[in-house]
């Protein structure tokens, strides 16, 4: 079946993963390790971190750049935000933020009766968010102030403060904020992986959203795939997944696929959908699978993330340390009217970045937005990351548009609730005061919704949900799911590990139930 | 145009701080020149009419019309759009339809008024449009250069990353 040239795939692996982020990585090494034969199919290419350039627009490549449709009365942008395509997934992009989510999290509608509470909790996730911290390498205080319980502290000392971090630090103490430097999954001292070789300590180089480009940063490709091959995982590139293949049963068996242009299919005895919450429920719609609960496409959920920008005297020089480098957990709970919380930033901001959404968010041209822009290097940023609730009327659905390969594109539909309107606002004013307090001027704020989460639920009820507690299809045999679509709520952090933790649970819940049924 | 400018640019981009492919991408753009392939004579006349004003630059040193007639001809999006909103080409067709006929020869003042009323009349598609043209300045070499932008000097990394603790090669670069 292998044509020249091209990568010569296995008969009928164990285990079919599709996508390679957070979801399908650490599983697809898991599972490696564990002696199963298993394949990944990745949409994007690979992407070394040699090969990555200082700068934004040159790295358009690690986004999903087939044209999805924004829907509802706050629409989602996409491409360069809240998408990725590429071996390693968006971890290509993410700015290494890792905050552990807190138990509350878990059980959000049990302590306000507002949204659903997870069928897990923290305790069942501790273990995972302490292997796979410790594992890609987690920068971090060696105490650290909110959230529940740790088995082990951070591995590596807390990376360096830049110049917004400390504005930050300085205006939350005038205000009685508890602050810490943030952890982050970008190294402050080198250490071994095994399958990649040594990856450096972060030069401090403030690029992560447009990839990095020594290997600090614990993207997937140079930490859980490069184990994952280590241990005779293959891993496709350039293989987007049009179909999954099903028998008379209807029992899923594998996937369909285009290579440089051309169609193949992969047979497989066990196949993991992890091509995130766009993806994820785009494939499953376009054949009704996994659907008998209707519950495909709904309750899709994107961060509260309002920002708040202003110039400072200093020069600051954003595009220098990590772009995250100071969180507070002071205003996780406790908000009046607010069920959830969020989290606070520091923000450091790459050029092009900061120019678009100055001009998308203040709709400001000609001489004041050379004015404004001229001074990118006085830029200052602090943002919030917070909960979102599940509702009826955030969904994705498939549109009568059909993409450059011939797929319909997704229309995803977002507005906000009262309840993500109270929490923007009440973040909004905070910020703001804390940037008054750091001396900055022309202030300015941006509304906005970050990551792409739920859409295929997970849940002990399968008329309710679309998979079980560890991952597994309800009413498809040979599917399981792992990725942020199976999210029964937002959360109050970064989702990128927790879905590491949920993935290596996945996996572990996988070996168990093919070793019972082998 | 300012040959110094862009010399002191080549310097830059040429010397040890810049890791190669940030180089290849970034003598690219300086040197990018487009052919008009997707709007009419007309609609590019209007579309870099516009341009000017919104995001005021020199189109003999950067095409950001130009850039943006390549992107259409090519077929290339930026991974999204408003749902109510017609394909990118069609949505810039109809904003510079709403422009004045005669607008390339409107004065300063007049073209000002005009674009205003297009971006209250046409907010979307005025936000994209501004946003692709502020892409396409802000990441030229040139404009980073008068920014006094220096992000892109890396390759030695950055050992100190507090309020004004610059490097030489950032204290220096820009005017």
């Amino acid at each position: 079946m292998a044509a020249e040239g091209r990568l010569a795939l296995p008969l009928a692996p164990d285990v079919l993963v599709i996508g390679t982020g957070a979801g399908g990585a650490p599983l697809l090494a898991r599972l490696a390790q564990a002696g199963l034969r298993v394949v990944a199919l990745e949409a994007g290419e690979r992407h070394p971190p040699a090969g990555i350039a200082t700068d934004e627009v040159a790295q358009a490549g690690l986004f999903w750049m087939d044209e999805r449709l924004a829907a509802g009365g706050d629409p989602v942008g996409f491409g360069r935000n809240n998408s990725g395509r590429g071996v390693g997934g968006s971890t290509l992009h993410f700015t290494a933020y890792t905050p552990r989510a807190h138990p509350d999290d878990f059980t959000l509608r049990r302590d306000t009766g507002q949204g659903v509470d997870w069928p897990l909790g923290y305790g069942d996730l501790e273990p995972y968010y302490d292997e796979v911290e410790q594992f890609i390498g987690v920068s971090g205080p060696a105490e650290y102030p909110w959230g529940g319980p740790r088995s082990a502290p951070y591995r590596h000392p807390p990376l360096p403060l830049n110049g917004a971090a400390r504005l930050m630090e300085r205006a939350c103490a005038e205000v009685g904020l508890r602050t810490s430097p943030a952890a982050n999954a970008a190294l402050s001292r080198p250490q071994e992986q095994e399958g990649y070789g040594t990856r450096p300590a972060c030069s401090n180089r403030g690029f992560c959203q447009a990839g990095c480009s020594t290997g600090a940063k614990a993207s997937l490709d140079v930490t859980y795939l490069a184990l994952a091959e280590r241990h005779g995982a293959v891993i496709v590139d350039g293989a987007q997944v049009t179909a999954l293949l099903t028998d008379a049963s209807g029992r899923v068996r594998g996937a369909r696929f285009i290579r440089a242009g051309r169609e193949e299919t992969l047979e497989a005895g066990t196949v993991v959908l992890a091509a995130g919450a766009i993806e994820t429920p785009r494939l499953l719609l376009r054949q009704n699978l996994a659907n008998s609960s209707g519950q495909v496409g709904r309750n899709f959920m994107a961060h509260v993330g309002v920002q708040v920008w202003g110039l400072v005297e200093d020069d600051l020089r954003p595009y220098k340390g990590i772009p995250g480098g100071l969180i507070s957990e002071d205003t996780h709970r406790g908000i009046p009217g607010v069920a959830g919380g969020y989290l606070l930033q520091s923000l450091g901001v790459m050029p092009v970045t900061y120019a678009t959404q100055f001009a998308r968010g203040t709709g400001t041209w000609g001489p004041a937005l050379i004015d404004h822009l001229s001074r990118y290097n006085h830029v200052a940023g602090i943002n919030v990351l917070g909960d979102c609730l599940p509702y009826e009327h955030n969904y994705l659905e498939l549109s009568d548009e059909l993409d450059a390969r011939g797929l319909p594109k997704p229309r995803v539909h977002f507005t906000f609730g009262e309840n993500e309107r109270r929490m923007s606002a009440h973040a909004e004013a905070l910020m703001r005061d804390l940037w008054a307090r750091a001396g900055a001027r022309d202030v300015w704020a941006l509304p906005r919704a970050a990551h792409t989460i739920g859409t295929a639920r997970m849940g002990e009820d399968p008329a309710s949900s679309v998979i079980d507690p560890f991952g597994r299809a309800h009413d498809t045999p040979g599917l399981w799911i792992c990725d942020n679509s199976t999210f029964p709520s937002a959360l109050a952090v970064n989702p990128a590990l927790t879905q590491m933790a949920l993935s290596l649970r996945t996996a572990d819940a996988l070996i168990t139930h093919l070793k019972e049924t082998a | 145009m300012r040959p110094d400018d862009r010399a002191a640019v080549e310097a830059a981009l040429r010397g040890p701080a810049v890791t190669p492919p940030t180089r290849a991408a970034l003598l690219d753009r300086l040197n990018a020149r487009y052919d008009r392939r997707y709007f009419t004579p007309a609609e590019f006349g209007q579309l870099r009419a516009a341009a000017m004003r919104l995001v005021p630059h020199d189109p003999a040193e950067m095409d950001l019309a130009g850039l943006i007639d390549d992107r259409l001809h090519a077929g290339r999006t930026d991974g999204w759009r408003y749902a109510d909103s017609p394909p990118d080409g069609d949505a810039y067709r109809a904003l510079l339809a709403a422009l004045p006929a005669d607008f390339t020869t409107l004065p300063a003042a007049a073209q000002d008024e005009a674009l205003r009323a297009v971006q209250a009349r046409l907010p979307r598609t005025f936000e994209d449009l501004l946003a692709e043209l502020v892409e396409g300045f802000v990441s030229h070499p040139l404009t980073g250069y008068r920014f006094g932008y220096a992000g892109f000097m890396d390759a030695p990394g950055w050992p100190r990353v507090g309020p004004n603790e610059l490097e030489d090669r950032e204290a220096t670069y820009g005017r």
